[in-house]
């Protein structure tokens, strides 16, 4: 395993941004290496990551602690909500596996998708009692479940929508996932977000990306999974500076994971990579959110040459 | 079940009370050292009543109350702690299939039981940290110990209580900004309720405490004090847990008698009266006396 001699060394401003590791070419351990050596304090993780790790997940979780990384989030657990009979049992088995995987890693939110299945129902109760159950199974564990409307759910696609059933639901480790590519590939309103109670967003995910417009659900879930850049990279930058301001003057306090699924970082070196995430973060800390850049001489962590 | 009393307050009662709970039927601590425990729970009027038919556990009683000592281990799973933690809470239910039915339908974990040969297999779901709640409809006559445990012989197997004690609650420690989803799970899953900020028993008067639905069971959530954050791993657990009894201090004076060390109070003298805190001296669990003149 990866030895870490010396403490993660994030910069203050920008320890409430993160990397993810769905963005990231190769083996855990280099994810984790390259997360703090790009200078980020944090990494939200997947499933994957865990039980693809070639020694199992133990060494996984090791190499995590290891790591000395703060664990953003776990994701992603998909189509919960909505089923019924052995459909519904069958997910409750999965919900349980991702809840303990993410306890074990210490993780303190798991992202559940609003749901794609069309043998899901969108019977407003129904979705309701099952996100309930779903924050009652993570509750013991100390997990607080983030529901993120995707952009092609069922029933569920865009935040309002999962705003309000999360607000129906009304329980204390049930909040939002608000993912910055979902609300523009639907055109929502920013405006929808000063419904939205700040303490409830549990994480929120920001990726840009390159095309103008995605019309359809197919070219969202394409445009989706392989097209994504980081904030400041795309041709929305304009529009995710406004959500970041907006969350902020809201008072969201919490987390910011970059969420880049790219075809192209997937070949890069890695080191680019977390350079390209790195200089994102200062972005949005320096010229968007404004905060003061450190002083001389506070720990600063400079980006590899 | 046969509708004998299809009355609207039947129906009032299952709202308010989803359960039908009626209280505890046991509390089960487990410990590598359960003679040592054993004597604790004797000066505090415990009996030995019967002993486990195929594992190391003992069974306690005075009066109401039932507390199962379990030093049983099997050889695969990790070593007993030497202090006593307290593992299980058994709730009295109307119906035990059907409450736990119910609780695994909101989203509570069900835990597997292992059981013998002609034991009984009494449902069980995830507690706090490594605890478990259980779900007993078999009380009075005929009840759960006669089919697991065999008596012990020659010993009154119904032992009153020591100054009228009676099971008052537990005090559950939860993590840092945990409160709301404590208060959630036991409101949620069993229909606890929780008591206004400025009611409080007992000697520590922080955090939240929660009535149950039968007016038998309360429970106490503790947050870290907020000076002790440095040392707050975020462990979740049963501490402790009370007994209820009419004149705390006479109480105390009888079971001082007894040989049971009591905490000095670091309250008000008023206060010394709302409740008390023992001290084993062998490193055993700590009780707590609570005034409750029900």
């Amino acid at each position: 395993m990866h030895r870490y001699t010396s403490p993660v060394r994030a910069s203050a401003h920008i320890a409430d941004f993160g990397l993810d590791t769905i963005t990231l070419a190769g083996p855990l351990e280099g994810k984790l290496a390259a997360a703090r050596n790009g200078g980020f304090s944090q990494i939200m993780l997947a499933a994957r990551d865990i039980v693809g790790h070639p020694q199992g997940m133990e060494a996984a979780v090791a190499a995590v602690r290891a790591s000395g990384l703060r664990v953003t989030g776990f994701q992603v657990l998909r189509d919960f909500e909505g089923l019924s009979g052995h459909l519904h049992d069958y997910k409750v088995d999965i919900a349980k596996q991702m809840i303990g995987m993410a306890s074990a890693l210490d993780a303190r939110v798991l992202l559940a998708c609003s749901s794609t299945s069309a043998h899901a129902s969108g019977e407003r109760a129904a979705l309701v009692r099952d996100l309930r159950k779903l924050a009652m199974l993570a509750l013991p564990h100390g997990i607080r479940v983030a529901y993120e409307a995707l952009s092609w759910g069922r029933h569920v696609n865009e935040v309002d929508a999962a705003w309000s059933l999360v607000e129906e639901a009304d329980y204390p480790n049930l909040g939002l996932g608000v993912d910055s590519y979902h609300i523009f590939a639907t055109n929502t309103p920013l405006g929808v977000l000063d419904d939205i109670d700040p303490e409830k967003i549990f994480l929120v995910q920001l990726a840009d990306f390159m095309w103008q417009e995605t019309r359809t659900p197919e070219e969202r879930i394409e445009t989706a999974r392989h097209f994504r850049v980081f904030p400041g990279e795309g041709v929305h930058s304009q529009a995710l500076a406004t959500l970041v301001r907006r969350l902020d003057a809201l008072g969201y306090r919490g987390d910011y994971s970059f969420e880049v699924f790219n075809d192209d970082y997937q070949q890069l070196p890695l080191p680019c990579v977390a350079e390209r995430a790195h200089a994102s973060a200062l972005w949005l800390a320096e010229e968007v959110l404004r905060r003061g850049v450190p002083l001389p001489g506070t720990p600063r962590l400079r980006t590899a040459a | 079940m046969n509708a004998i009393h299809p009355a609207p307050r039947e129906a009032l009662a299952q709202h308010d009370n989803p359960l039908a709970l009626q209280g505890i039927e046991f509390v089960e601590y487990a410990t590598a050292r359960p003679q040592t425990l054993g004597q604790s729970l004797e000066k505090l009027g415990f009996q030995p009543v019967a002993r486990h038919r195929s594992r190391e556990v003992l069974l306690y009683r005075q009066g109401d109350m039932n507390i199962i000592v379990n030093a049983h281990r099997d050889p695969d799973e990790p070593a007993l702690p030497d202090t006593a933690e307290l593992t299980a809470v058994a709730l009295r239910v109307r119906d035990a299939g059907k409450a736990y039915r119910r609780v695994l339908e909101l989203g509570a974990w069900g835990l597997p039981t292992k059981v013998e040969v002609m034991e009984l297999n009494i449902p069980a779901i995830h507690g706090v940290g490594n605890s478990r709640l259980y779900f007993v409809d078999r009380c009075g006559d005929f009840s759960i110990y006669d089919v697991d445990f065999i008596p012990i012989p020659g010993v009154d197997t119904r032992p009153d209580a020591a100054g009228g004690l009676r099971f008052f609650g537990l005090v559950q420690y939860i993590g840092p900004e945990r409160m709301g989803d404590w208060i959630a799970f036991y409101s949620e899953l069993f229909g606890f309720r929780e008591l206004p900020a400025d009611h409080h028993f007992g000697v520590l008067s922080r955090g939240c405490i929660l009535a149950s639905p039968c007016g038998r069971l309360h429970w106490q959530l503790v947050e870290p004090a907020a000076d002790a954050w440095l040392d707050v791993a975020g462990d979740e657990y049963l501490e402790r847990l009370a007994f209820a009894c009419a004149d705390v201090q006479a109480t105390v004076a009888q079971l001082v008698r007894r040989g049971v060390d009591f905490a000095r109070p670091a309250v008000a003298p008023e206060d010394a009266s709302l409740g008390a805190l023992t001290t084993p001296s062998d490193s055993g669990p700590t009780f707590e006396l609570v005034r409750d003149p029900r």
